[in-house]
């Protein structure tokens, strides 16, 4: 059995994988199917200031190897995630470290959620800063592709609040390392990374797009080569910790991620294929190590062999 | 509680055009459903499709761990589908959402449906009080089924199609128009309906002009199944600003009070 554990700056977990914002609603809608208790740590889906219908509907649409979404955010906001018996105070009551996402229309809108959430602190491993949503209008991708903005918001959310703060990267950047130096002196603790990919997809009977919001985030295994790339990259730019996502289905993906310079990984649309998979990709990183007679997963963190 | 296992199947034949009769050994769900609940499917060997795909429970046998679904081949999914044999395994998710309330005696249950929709209804038909109205409608005949199933459980079976090839040539709604006025000296009828959205749509209307209410199976794309990705959504009728919020057919529904919906124009 070899060590598990990860350090994410100054979040400890007791394994590398997490799950993806959005996948995994606030953590009690798989609590009967997935052992809460076996994960590294839960990352609830975005929390803004006010509450969010979210996109018309179809919000999404299967493609081959994967799935677009423009959920857009729907979130009950703020005052009934605090309040409210289904969300934080029912996520108190876990052992496992939640990650909470939180969003905004105006960088504002991000401070405040964080303030609000900094009073309420308990039973918050970490916040995720979400800069990089492609399918609302405002916030989003347009702070997490703007340099100046991007830092911005993660200034003014490290400003409000002692809790660790993991940003999340958009991968719709020509040079992600310069976002992730960015962020890294506006004060954020790790990166998780990627987003999902904005795209689109078209009914040719009808010739109306697959989503009422006309585009989307892709995600799924369509996407994993391009998040290894990235992830390589940011790896290189910075010496923070990342959780890398996008597309992990299983124990070897997630390897792969991990010697592409990721800490921790993230797992999103394979839940939704088969929620019994994470604790499989637990399983599986660790019967990897142990094949390999390697003692603990921190050591593979970023041991790809180049050249 | 929700189960996810790895199912038998013990029946996958053809019920004549596109539709299909799937038996699954799955005794934790089976034992576990409720009428107008739903399983979430993964098909084996689709491995380039990320998403499972949700059928509605047709009819459970608790004792025997026997669960049977009614689908139709309606894309790339449901072709894989019908080519899994005998013998083969599919993972479920099941039983999930929130399905119809249980029949009060007293009160006539009148089955509604629209094509295949009727599978939908067969769990609720089998619990339901006696007498039991169905009143089932469809384009042409071969869209009719398990017409000697619910005759079988003692039900009283009313046929519409659009083609008039079995039964009143017109439109379920039709039916229900002549089984209300029937029924309007006794106590309010239980409308329970599931079939195509604008069929649901005009059983809301005719229900709610006539100061009851129906219970509706709505039909939805669905991602997790399970409530945390908020793909499936509708809305439906809130005490906020808007006078609605989306809610999930998954776990929220996929049964909704006609009295609750919001129908977009």
């Amino acid at each position: 059995m070899a060590d598990l554990s990860v350090q994410l700056g100054p979040v400890r977990l007791r394994n590398p994988v997490v799950t993806a914002s959005g996948t995994f609603g606030y953590g009690r809608d798989y609590a009967d199917l997935v052992p809460l208790e076996r994960l590294g740590a839960i990352t609830v889906k975005g929390i803004s200031p006010f509450p969010s219908h979210g996109n018309p509907t179809p919000r999404t649409a299967e493609v081959f190897g994967g799935m677009l979404n423009a959920i857009g955010l729907q979130n009950p906001g703020i005052d009934t995630f605090i309040k409210d018996e289904h969300y934080l105070p029912w996520l108190r009551t876990l052992k496992t470290p939640v990650f909470v996402n939180i969003w905004g229309k105006s960088i504002d809108d991000y401070a405040e959620v964080a303030r609000r959430l900094e009073a309420e602190s308990a039973g918050i491993a970490a916040l995720e800063v979400n800069i990089s949503c492609p399918n609302i209008k405002e916030g989003g991708i347009a702070f997490g592709t703007d340099l100046v903005m991007a830092a911005k918001v993660v200034r003014a959310v490290r400003a409000a609040t002692r809790l660790p703060l993991i940003v999340k990267l958009s991968p719709n950047v020509s040079r992600i390392g310069d976002f992730a130096r960015a962020v890294a002196d506006a004060g954020a603790d790790i990166l998780s990374l990627i987003n999902t990919l904005p795209a689109m997809a078209i009914d040719i009977e009808t010739r109306r797009p697959r989503l009422a919001n006309v585009t989307g985030g892709l995600s799924g295994p369509a996407i994993k080569p391009v998040a290894v790339r990235l992830i390589h990259e940011t790896a290189k730019a910075v010496k923070l910790p990342i959780i890398g996502m996008g597309g992990i289905q299983c124990a070897a993906d997630a390897i792969e991620f991990i010697l592409a310079g990721a800490s921790a990984v993230g797992v999103g649309t394979a839940t939704f294929t088969d929620p019994g998979v994470l604790v499989e990709i637990v399983d599986g990183i660790n019967a990897y190590l142990d094949r390999h007679h390697i003692p603990r997963v921190a050591d593979l963190v970023g041991q790809v062999k180049l050249g | 509680m929700k189960h996810q296992e790895t199912a038998t199947v013990t029946v996958n034949r053809p019920l004549g055009g596109s539709y299909y009769r799937l038996d699954l050994a799955a005794p934790a769900i089976a034992s576990a459903a409720q009428p107008g609940q739903f399983v979430h499917l993964r098909l084996p060997l689709f491995q380039h499709r990320v998403l499972r795909r949700p059928f509605s429970i047709c009819d459970t046998d608790p004792a025997s761990g026997r669960l049977t679904v009614v689908y139709k081949t309606v894309g790339e999914g449901t072709e894989h589908l019908a080519r899994l044999p005998a013998g083969g395994t599919a993972d479920l998710i099941g039983p999930l959402g929130v399905g119809f309330s249980a029949p009060p005696t007293g009160r006539l249950p009148i089955l509604v449906a629209g094509g295949y929709g009727c599978a939908a209804t067969y769990l609720l038909a089998k619990h339901a009080p006696r007498p039991c109205l169905c009143l089932f409608g469809a384009r042409t005949v071969g869209d009719l089924l398990l017409l000697d199933e619910f005759r079988a459980l003692g039900c009283e079976v009313r046929l519409a199609t659009e083609d008039g090839l079995a039964g009143h040539r017109g439109l379920v709604t039709d039916l229900l128009v002549d089984a209300l006025a029937g029924a309007a000296d006794g106590p309010p009828p239980m409308v329970y309906a599931c079939g195509p959205n604008p069929m649901l749509r005009a059983v809301s209307r005719l229900v709610l002009a006539r100061g009851i209410d129906a219970e509706i199976s709505l039909d939805h794309a669905m991602c997790c199944g399970v409530g945390a990705c908020f793909a499936c959504v509708v809305k439906r009728r809130a005490a906020n600003d808007d006078g609605w919020e989306y809610v999930r057919t998954c776990v929220d529904g996929p049964v909704f009070r006609a009295s609750d919906t919001v129908w977009d124009t």
